[in-house]
């Protein structure tokens, strides 16, 4: 009797052993994993992850690989695969932070790949979800991210003011803002002046160029039509004049537009290069 | 007791040796994971570990069948070749090789190699005759006669494969020649040949303007303008024919294309006549 | 249960797209800058003019006339630029007769009817290559692609 116990101890403890070498198994493979993921080798590291995955019949390591996996295709710029893991994390998740880690990161991916209305609807749910202000404040931070991708300066500073009046952020955008230039106007004022819209974009030859063609044109084909040469007068005014002044008009909007674009990329690769915060 | 002891032990070793996840047991697992999750390329890395350990037949197919699921043909023709002899799945291999070089687009070698006999399947023969004619359909290659053509294809596909036949054979091509020749007698003729209608109304009204132009002011005798547009119009012209002959060169482009297009879906729709890969 | 439903479902496009990982892939660093969307901008439809004095005179023609007359080219690429091409790779004698025949066509008030495929800026694709009467050249492309 006492024999067959300890028999079943002996038998128990080596289980035991079996069980704890198998997790310590799992467990150096998830290090190797995030090894391979901390150097770069994006591609090795799913894989390893993927094994680890296989293997772990207790899921114990399921949320952080899946969430690993999707950083990795993420770092490889394949935002459908990381958004794809990310959810499957996100649906693995033992508690709430784990779920609103994974909910940032498919914002973050939406972000990258262009999809930001996307990523603004998933904000948008998750605000009704999560209530704490530390949530909000990501929730708002990334919402700015989402508005400056799509060049909305204005509500992206918005955004930013609703975690911190101050937040370098808002400054940022604001200063994008100012140095816009209007189209509108760009466009309106080129109807009255040809040339002007593209002098207040910048484009200072491009507009008296623009101005000297539209006058000489002007002159030419009211002095047709004084000298009562009105084939000729049409001939100017349709070839030559309407095509200037048709010409000034398109100019003014598409360089004030091109200058937007500009002010945008320039801040948006600063911000690419040079900020120190969290980015997509 | 010490029956106990070493039954433990036993029974240690053996779930250690299981939990191993880089043995040779465990990589053949996951490969056949990643094998049916369509990860062909990381499933050949597992399967090719394995390999090191153990020669297993279905293995190395499925280890060139990852190869030809991502489209490097060459590589898998090579790995199913080394399964042709002594093999259970030998005239699958055969066949599978012979499909590789068809895909890999290099129509010589898969025609040259199928002609050698000894690597022919015999469960498959006809399969891999089909894909031989078939092959003359997407080269440019002489075609063979009509007879030994039409016959290697089901009967229900015949009328259809003569269709092709006689559209490869006999292109619906319009002549270059021909469109600069029609232009040159008549501006723009060339450009309605190849089927430009608007294209050959414009030439011909612009070189019918400047030449009226040309005429016009010689007869006024303003020499400077008519010697203008009548350097202008016999641009214009000499434009037209070389346009003509352009234009029947793109309308030949766009028949092939939508000729090598048709094909191309056809065979892809009913599997090039092949049976379904159950690997 | 329906995390279950979920999950398959999210493993069908998995299984679906599995082809991103069948080359070996690296880390890609994307660029945070937004894609100009003008199709018409002159500024940014910058064309290769090649070098030489007919490239020069384009530009001169570019400069003072072109580039302030509005987008009026219904081609990509544009006429003149088409021009300077059609010379630097066929030589000055089939590169007018190109050049000649691109004009008419541009004149062709129908020219829509003429199954030109569209550029991806909008404008009909018409290269160069495929008036050079050389057939290997010539590129038959699908509309929302062509070209650079």
């Amino acid at each position: 009797m006492m024999i067959k116990l300890l028999g079943k101890l002996i038998l128990f403890f080596f289980v035991s052993l079996v069980s704890v070498q198998a997790q310590y198994q799992l467990s150096s493979q998830f290090d190797y994993a995030n090894t391979l993921f901390k150097t770069g080798n994006y591609f090795d590291a799913i894989t390893e992850y993927k094994r680890l995955i296989f293997f772990d019949s207790t899921k114990t390591f399921f949320y952080r690989s899946s969430f690993q996996i999707g950083k990795c295709y993420k770092a490889g710029a394949k935002f459908d695969e990381a958004i794809k893991y990310f959810s499957i994390s996100e649906l693995n998740a033992s508690d709430d932070f784990e779920r609103f880690d994974s909910k940032i990161e498919i914002v973050r991916c939406n972000i990258l790949r262009g999809t930001t209305s996307r990523a603004h609807q998933l904000l948008n749910e998750m605000e009704l979800t999560y209530s704490g202000n530390d949530s909000k404040d990501s929730i708002n931070y990334w919402r700015g991210w989402a508005y400056m991708f799509e060049d909305d300066w204005t509500s992206a500073a918005a955004s930013f003011a609703k975690i911190n009046p101050n937040h370098e952020l808002k400054l940022i955008c604001n200063r994008v803002e100012k140095d816009k230039v209007s189209v509108t106007f760009a466009t309106v004022i080129s109807y009255i002046l040809p040339g002007a819209g593209q002098i207040y974009t910048g484009n200072f030859l491009s507009g008296l160029l623009s101005l000297g063609w539209n006058v000489l044109s002007a002159y030419l084909t009211i002095n047709a039509f004084n000298a009562e040469r009105i084939f000729d007068g049409i001939a100017i005014l349709t070839l030559i004049w309407q095509r200037f002044y048709r010409g000034n008009i398109q100019n003014a909007a598409e360089f004030a537009e091109s200058k937007n674009i500009d002010i945008a990329n320039s801040a948006l690769i600063n911000l690419q290069k040079q900020f120190r915060g969290a980015k997509p | 007791m010490p029956m106990f002891i070493t039954y433990g032990d036993i029974l240690c070793q053996d779930s250690l040796k299981e939990l191993d996840l880089f043995s040779y047991k465990s990589r053949l697992k996951f490969g056949n994971h990643l094998y049916l999750e369509k990860d062909y390329l990381r499933a050949s890395y597992e399967f090719r570990e394995y390999l090191k350990y153990e020669d297993n037949d279905t293995i190395r197919f499925k280890f060139a069948n990852c190869f030809y699921n991502i489209g490097r043909y060459l590589e898998a023709a090579d790995n199913f070749k080394s399964i042709f002899y002594n093999s259970t799945i030998q005239d699958e291999s055969r066949l599978a090789y012979y499909k590789s070089l068809f895909f890999s687009g290099d129509f010589n070698l898969f025609r040259n190699s199928s002609r050698n006999e000894i690597y022919l399947p015999e469960k498959y023969l006809s399969e891999v005759n089909r894909l031989y004619f078939t092959s003359f359909l997407m080269d440019n290659s002489v075609l063979p006669d009509t007879a030994n053509f039409i016959s290697a294809f089901p009967d229900s596909n015949k009328n259809d494969i003569r269709n092709f036949y006689i559209q490869k054979k006999f292109p619906q091509y319009k002549s270059p020649t021909t469109a600069a020749l029609l232009s040159s007698v008549i501006p723009g003729l060339g450009k309605i040949y190849v089927g430009n209608i608007t294209d050959g109304l414009t030439s011909f009204l612009v070189t019918g303007v400047l030449t009226f132009l040309a005429i016009d002011n010689f007869n006024h005798k303003h020499s400077f303008r008519g010697w203008l547009f009548t350097g202008l119009g016999a641009f214009f012209y000499a434009g037209n024919i070389y346009g003509s002959a352009a234009a029947a060169q793109i309308f030949n482009a766009g028949v092939k294309f939508n000729f090598d297009n048709n094909v191309k879906l056809y065979f892809e729709k009913r599997n090039y006549f092949l049976p379904e890969n159950n690997l | 249960m329906i995390k279950s439903i979920i999950f398959c479902l999210l493993l069908v496009p998995t299984l679906s797209k599995a082809q991103t990982d069948w080359v070996k892939w690296d880390a890609v660093e994307v660029s945070y800058k937004i894609s100009n969307a003008s199709s018409k901008n002159i500024i940014t439809q910058k064309q290769n003019t090649g070098s030489g004095i007919i490239s020069f005179l384009r530009n001169i023609y570019g400069f003072f006339i072109s580039e302030l007359d509005g987008d009026n080219c219904p081609f990509y690429p544009s006429c003149s630029h088409f021009f300077v091409q059609a010379i630097s790779e066929s030589g000055m004698i089939k590169g007018p007769l190109m050049f000649a025949d691109r004009f008419i066509r541009d004149l062709n008030f129908f020219k829509g009817k003429n199954s030109y495929p569209i550029h991806r800026i909008g404008k009909f694709y018409d290269p160069v290559s495929n008036y050079t009467l050389n057939e290997q050249m010539i590129e038959i492309a699908l509309s929302g692609n062509g070209g650079d």
